[in-house]
């Protein structure tokens, strides 16, 4: 217990939503790293972080200790963090499909609640470590981490959403429906099953759908920041531009990337 | 009895408040059970009969209590709110600040984040519950939209106040406007019918 040290770094993964920006050298081209990540999944689903060693990694991944450390020198906390990394880019992805194949506003908040849902609950190494090493999750389920988390999510899903709204609003709305999938997934509810599309259509029909309808009523729009959010030391000035408070050009690296996947001005062009 | 019984929770509340103290001047982990005897001016066996495991249910009882402690307050802070909305809005408020600005809270959360994570996160029944079930009479005078289950609309939106509690996004929850505007499109656009007093 209290371990945190070694806790799983959720927000490094927030910078690099797709896998497109490895910064890393040669280690990051090992054709080895996808697999080991892969191992090293069910080895955390069976034994979770503290009893899961480099040899129980390379044995699982049918790899020699010397090919895991050479895709991974930094080792164990280097694989760690891959696989937050590579769990984190896989969600966004199967989310940026669902997302992208939806035909309207209420369709998209369905399929990527679900999607997220079905993935979070679905997942065998993170219900073994909230079972047995909350720390190692709970921190970034409350305060500062969270906002870091809501801000992740809710960048990468905003752009998807701006098929529908001002990228302001998209952002704001893509904030709320992270939370909605949080709250559930982090307190199963005895009214509402996230995972059951037919439950998920009712819930954003009931209260989202409403509720977005009001944010686009309502005459009062305080200024709203599209720019990251929480990863403040991370933009080239501390306090975001009044131009990057607004749609305009005045876009982050990270706002960029985030939106890499679908071109909103096409919302039927890049799919793939 | 009756003397005894209030000289018992005399002491226990006393005991609480003592190790309240130490929590906020050392953190958790260096609250020993000495400590909070001296600082309650009590025996070590006048601690234990009152928490007879020790430490760990000391630990457990002072954050329970400090949690309590915070939605009293919280609660006081509401009453005499006019209305479902108002409560909603200064409540939200209130805990936003009493969160940024509660020392014992951040300190805690710096140093021994795993003693509250759980009553936040995955065991957030309770709290969860208390705020729905305080939210349900308001919901029952304002009226809800036809077809929305009053229990379930209170259990989604302290779902939600739990949610900005704990991280405000992008809301500024210290201007008055933008919570007003929280209140009536994320939390309330699909629960209530009708216009509101505010």
């Amino acid at each position: 217990m209290g371990n945190l040290g070694a806790s799983l770094r959720v927000v490094d993964a927030g910078a690099s939503p797709a896998p497109t920006a490895p910064a890393d050298p040669a280690s990051q081209l090992s054709p080895h790293r996808e697999r080991v990540v892969d191992a090293t999944l069910v080895c955390l689903a069976r034994h979770g972080t503290l009893k899961t060693t480099v040899d129980d990694i390379a044995r699982q991944a049918g790899l020699s200790r010397a090919t895991v450390y050479r895709a991974f020198p930094g080792g164990r906390d280097d694989v760690l963090a891959a696989v937050v990394d590579t769990e984190m880019a896989r969600l966004f992805s199967a989310l940026g499909v669902r997302l992208g194949e939806a035909r309207d506003l209420t369709e998209a908040l369905v399929a990527g609640i679900v999607e997220a849902s079905s993935r979070i609950r679905g997942h065998a190494a993170l219900g073994f470590l909230v079972a047995h090493e909350p720390e190692m999750v709970l921190g970034h389920l409350a305060f500062d981490e969270s906002d870091r988390l809501l801000a992740t999510a809710s960048r990468f899903t905003a752009p998807f959403l701006a098929r529908w709204m001002s990228p302001a609003e998209a952002g704001r709305v893509a904030e709320w429906a992270t939370r909605i999938v949080l709250s559930y997934a982090i307190a199963p509810s005895e009214y509402t099953d996230l995972t059951d599309p037919v439950q998920a259509t009712r819930l954003v029909e009931t209260f989202v759908m409403p509720g977005i309808r009001a944010l686009n009523a309502s005459g009062v729009h305080p200024p709203i920041d599209i720019t990251p959010f929480g990863l403040g030391s991370d933009l080239p000035t501390g306090t975001p531009s009044p131009a990057s408070r607004t749609r305009g050009p005045a876009r982050s690296d990270q706002d960029r990337l985030a939106s890499a996947g679908p071109n909103t001005d096409h919302p039927e062009g890049d799919r793939s | 009895m009756r003397v005894r019984a209030s000289a018992m929770r005399a002491t226990r509340q006393r005991i609480l408040e003592a190790t309240y103290a130490c929590v906020a001047r050392w953190g958790i982990a260096k609250t020993t059970v000495e400590e909070a005897a001296r600082e309650a001016g009590v025996s070590r066996a006048t601690v234990y009969r009152t928490f007879p495991g020790g430490r760990d249910e000391l630990v457990d009882a002072v954050v329970a209590w400090a949690t309590l402690e915070f939605f009293a307050l919280l609660y006081q802070e509401v009453q005499g709110a006019d209305g479902l909305e108002e409560v909603m809005e200064r409540g939200i408020m209130f805990a936003h600040r009493s969160i940024v600005e509660h020392e014992v809270l951040q300190l805690v959360m710096q140093t021994e984040p795993e003693k509250l994570l759980p009553s936040l996160t995955v065991e957030s029944n309770r709290i969860r519950g208390g705020i729905a079930d305080f939210l349900v009479p308001y919901l029952e005078e304002r009226g809800v939209v036809d077809g929305v289950d009053l229990v379930e609309a209170a259990d989604f939106l302290a779902r939600m106040v739990l949610s900005y509690m704990s991280a405000p996004g992008r809301w500024d929850l210290d201007d008055r406007a933008q919570v007003a505007q929280l209140v009536r499109s994320e939390l309330l656009a699909g629960v209530v019918a009708g216009p509101d007093r505010g």
